[in-house]
């Protein structure tokens, strides 16, 4: 009796042990993919880092399926950092998905230079390419001056396409509370047309509210400041060679020269004019505060306008324009080339190839990009034509009308030939926010700051 | 086989089906993440190429001196982890310590007093963290507090954390705030071990209560405060959270630690491939506080 009770319990360890084994096994193994996804071709998953996004991708999935009897299931992974670490496990285990929204310019040439992307130049060859605006068209595309730039690409080769655009904008718009510019005396239809009369702007709502007429940005991301706003106004009053040349392997002609440490004199005027605390705000909460009535300007770029949309803002109450010119600049009409923000991307893993590049083929023709445009009040990078206003609505339309003009007078964010190698733009913000907002330090030390910081950037990818 | 034979080789199977699992995840989960870590921390990868680049010490170099883009804000970051080492422990030890006294000493409610100051600790965590955001905002309750009090001087327009002279400092009496109920509670626990006839002797010989407290409870007590004191440098040498969710480093760098900082190496670098660093970086961490355990195994048997 005692040795069958001893059997027993011998025997329930054992199933307990195997089942544990088991268990530990099957978690520290590849799931071998959702359930969702399958190589038959009809159903896909896609990844997105854009929560925001969701919804309209999976509006126009439903009409992807009804035209292709496809199913697509979108799943958002936010913040950035989770997105990221999220990649990188399936990575390893072998469990991307099929389509990946991915950070244009950047993100799709290191993800696609480890051989995890699908190269889509057969797929999107230069007239389907042509459906893009102008200057997003080649934004996934590996060239020989990205390869010197990003080191990850050494493997891939020149013509690769790793992405193909898919939502496009620019940085540097300024966005202004007409209530609160009306209750200053300013005319709210009217944008200011250079720098000083932003900054005469900005004296009239701070005085006329001095706890909510301010300025408001996400300089937690310290280098919102320097690529939202600093950038835009530096090329402006530079023009364009002599802004590239801020940014050279010498410092002559860097941010300490007279002309570099003006650029910074006319960026720290700004300093009265922040919204307190404006160095603790992410970038969703300094749109948050502006849309909460705390500041009278909120500086972001074209995508915020339906973030202060979903977040209670009415778009007729927002008047926006891109931070103003100085005057006595080279340029007096600054404009913003569109980049693409984010990029599509086929997984070299996706069993449904073909599947995958026709949902990416329908998400970036007129039709998917409609569907996707109307329900997110995102401007994507297919371009819509005359169809624009009347499917994104009169105000995120009209910011396109700051995408055309002469190449000399536009800004291209997205053109980085001219920084050094490996050029890491979170080292750039913390100087100048010690200059503006924090006063830590003057624009000449500010200019020597930034060469330092330059500097030893060119050192390194020499 | 004999039947003795037989039970012992069941025993001894049962014994090593019991231990099993617990092998078999510390070897996967501990000694590979190890090995692979070590590894790691020896080449270049973003996360996702086939292979590594393989640089030897290079990564613990440029962290340490090589890299003009790296070091100089690893140094800045590591004065910050220096002070938080400092602070935190000494101000846990100045809170906690007193208040144990005054608890022990009290005799009603000294359970629910106990709960109460053992709050912080039960609900510590990112949702606090946000609340503190709220509470010191250029318009929260901390600034309309000291105003309210007359202590309008005291107050921070920008807020707690967006002013560079508060923002560290803030974080600090946070993180006291956050440890302050478990060396409260071990002190409680050292107080009760005291033997009161020692207690009773001083006060007896005209001892006051602090002389009391200073040349006898602070003696008896030392091993515990050297416990809480490695413990607290621990604590602030590899915590990040709290800088993450609350400032993220800023304003300007001025509350980067290096836990911060590796935490950044690895998922805030545009996929570069500063995995290498962000793990040499999490070794060099591990290292120091390797150093700080042997020192506290040093201290602990000199006080004995």
């Amino acid at each position: 009796m005692a040795r069958a009770r001893l059997r027993s319990a011998y025997q329930a360890t054992a199933a307990v042990t195997v089942l544990l084994l088991g268990l530990v096994t099957a978690a520290c193994s590849g799931s071998g993919g959702d359930a969702a996804s399958g190589p038959d071709g009809k159903a896909l998953r896609m990844w997105t880092f854009k929560r925001t996004h969701v919804a309209a991708l999976q509006r126009a999935a439903d009409e992807f399926k009804r035209q292709s009897g496809v199913t697509v299931k979108v799943e958002a992974i936010s913040p950035d950092d989770a997105f990221t670490a999220k990649i990188q496990s399936a990575a390893q285990t072998k469990d991307l998905p099929d389509v990946l929204e991915v950070h244009a310019g950047g993100e799709d040439f290191r993800i696609g230079g480890a051989g995890l992307l699908a190269d889509l130049t057969g797929d999107f060859d230069a007239t389907t390419l042509n459906r893009f605006l102008p200057s997003t068209r080649n934004a996934g595309l590996v060239t020989a001056e990205r390869q010197r730039q990003i080191v990850e690409l050494k493997t891939a080769k020149v013509g690769n396409l790793f992405s193909v655009p898919f939502t496009a904008g620019t940085f540097g718009i300024v966005y202004g509370n007409r209530q609160k510019m009306a209750a200053a005396g300013l005319d709210p239809a009217t944008p200011p047309k250079t720098w000083e009369e932003f900054i005469g702007y900005l004296r009239a709502t701070t005085k006329a509210d001095p706890k909510q007429g301010g300025v408001s940005l996400g300089l937690k991301v310290s280098q919102t400041g320097f690529n939202w706003m600093y950038a835009q106004l530096a090329y402006a009053y530079l023009g364009k060679e002599r802004y590239q040349a801020l940014f050279g392997k010498g410092a002559a002609q860097g941010f300490a020269s007279p002309e570099g440490v003006k650029t910074l004199s006319l960026y720290s005027q700004l300093t009265p004019y922040w919204i307190p605390g404006v160095t603790a705000l992410g970038i969703d909460e300094a749109d948050v505060a502006f849309a909460q009535g705390k500041s009278a300007f909120d500086v972001g770029g074209t995508f915020t306008l339906a973030f202060l949309s979903q977040n209670g803002m009415k778009p007729e109450n927002v008047l926006s324009f891109p931070v103003p010119p100085p005057s006595g600049g080279k340029i007096s009409d600054l404009r913003l080339a569109p980049l693409a923000l984010t990029g599509l991307s086929v997984t070299s893993t996706s069993q449904n190839r073909d599947a995958a590049v026709k949902w990416v083929d329908f998400l970036t023709s007129a039709k998917g990009a409609a569907v996707f445009a109307t329900s997110s009040l995102d401007l994507p990078a297919t371009d819509l034509g005359a169809e624009a206003e009347r499917l994104l609505g009169h105000d995120l339309a009209a910011l396109q009308k700051y995408f055309t003009g002469p190449p000399e007078s536009t800004y291209d964010a997205a053109d980085a030939s001219f920084r050094p190698p490996g050029y890491d733009d979170a080292k750039v913000g913390p100087p100048l926010v010690k200059l503006s907002p924090l006063k830590e330090a003057d624009p000449a030390a500010t200019g020597a700051q930034l060469d330092a910081v330059l500097g030893a950037m060119w050192k390194l990818a020499s | 086989m004999t039947a003795r034979r037989r039970s012992r080789w069941r025993r001894w199977l049962a014994g090593y089906a019991f231990v099993a699992p617990a092998v078999a995840l510390f070897l996967l989960m501990g000694l590979y993440t190890i090995g692979y870590g070590i590894s790691l921390s020896f080449a270049k990868w973003n996360g996702f190429t086939p292979s590594w680049d393989w640089v030897g010490l290079r990564n613990y170099l440029d962290l340490l001196y090589q890299d003009p883009t790296l070091a100089p804000d690893l140094h800045r970051a590591a004065l910050n982890t220096l002070v938080v080492m400092i602070a935190v422990p000494v101000g846990t030890v100045a809170v906690a310590l007193p208040l144990a006294v005054l608890l022990n000493s009290v005799r009603r409610l000294r359970g629910l007093l106990r709960s109460v100051f053992f709050l912080p600790y039960v609900t510590s965590g990112i949702a606090v963290y946000y609340a503190w955001r709220y509470l010191l905002e250029p318009d929260g309750p901390m600034n309309f507090l000291l105003r309210s009090l007359g202590l309008g001087s005291l107050s921070r327009p920008q807020g707690f954390l967006a002013d560079p002279s508060t923002a560290l400092p803030t974080l600090i009496v946070i993180m006291i705030w956050g440890s302050v109920p478990v060396a409260m509670l071990l002190y409680l626990a050292g107080l009760q071990s005291i033997n009161p006839n020692v207690l009773e002797a001083a006060q007896i010989d005209g001892a006051g209560s602090v002389r009391t407290v200073r040349h006898i409870v602070w003696p008896l007590l030392r091993p515990i405060t050297t416990a809480i004191l490695l413990l607290g440098l621990r604590d602030s040498m590899q915590g990040f959270q709290i800088f993450l969710v609350m400032t993220d480093g800023g304003p300007a760098g001025h509350t980067d630690v290096v836990g911060l900082q590796a935490y950044h190496l690895a998922f805030f670098k545009g996929l570069s491939p500063t995995l290498g660093l962000a793990s040499a970086l999490g070794w060099m961490i591990f290292i120091a506080a390797l150093l700080l355990t042997v020192a506290n195994g040093r201290m602990l048997r000199s006080n004995r």
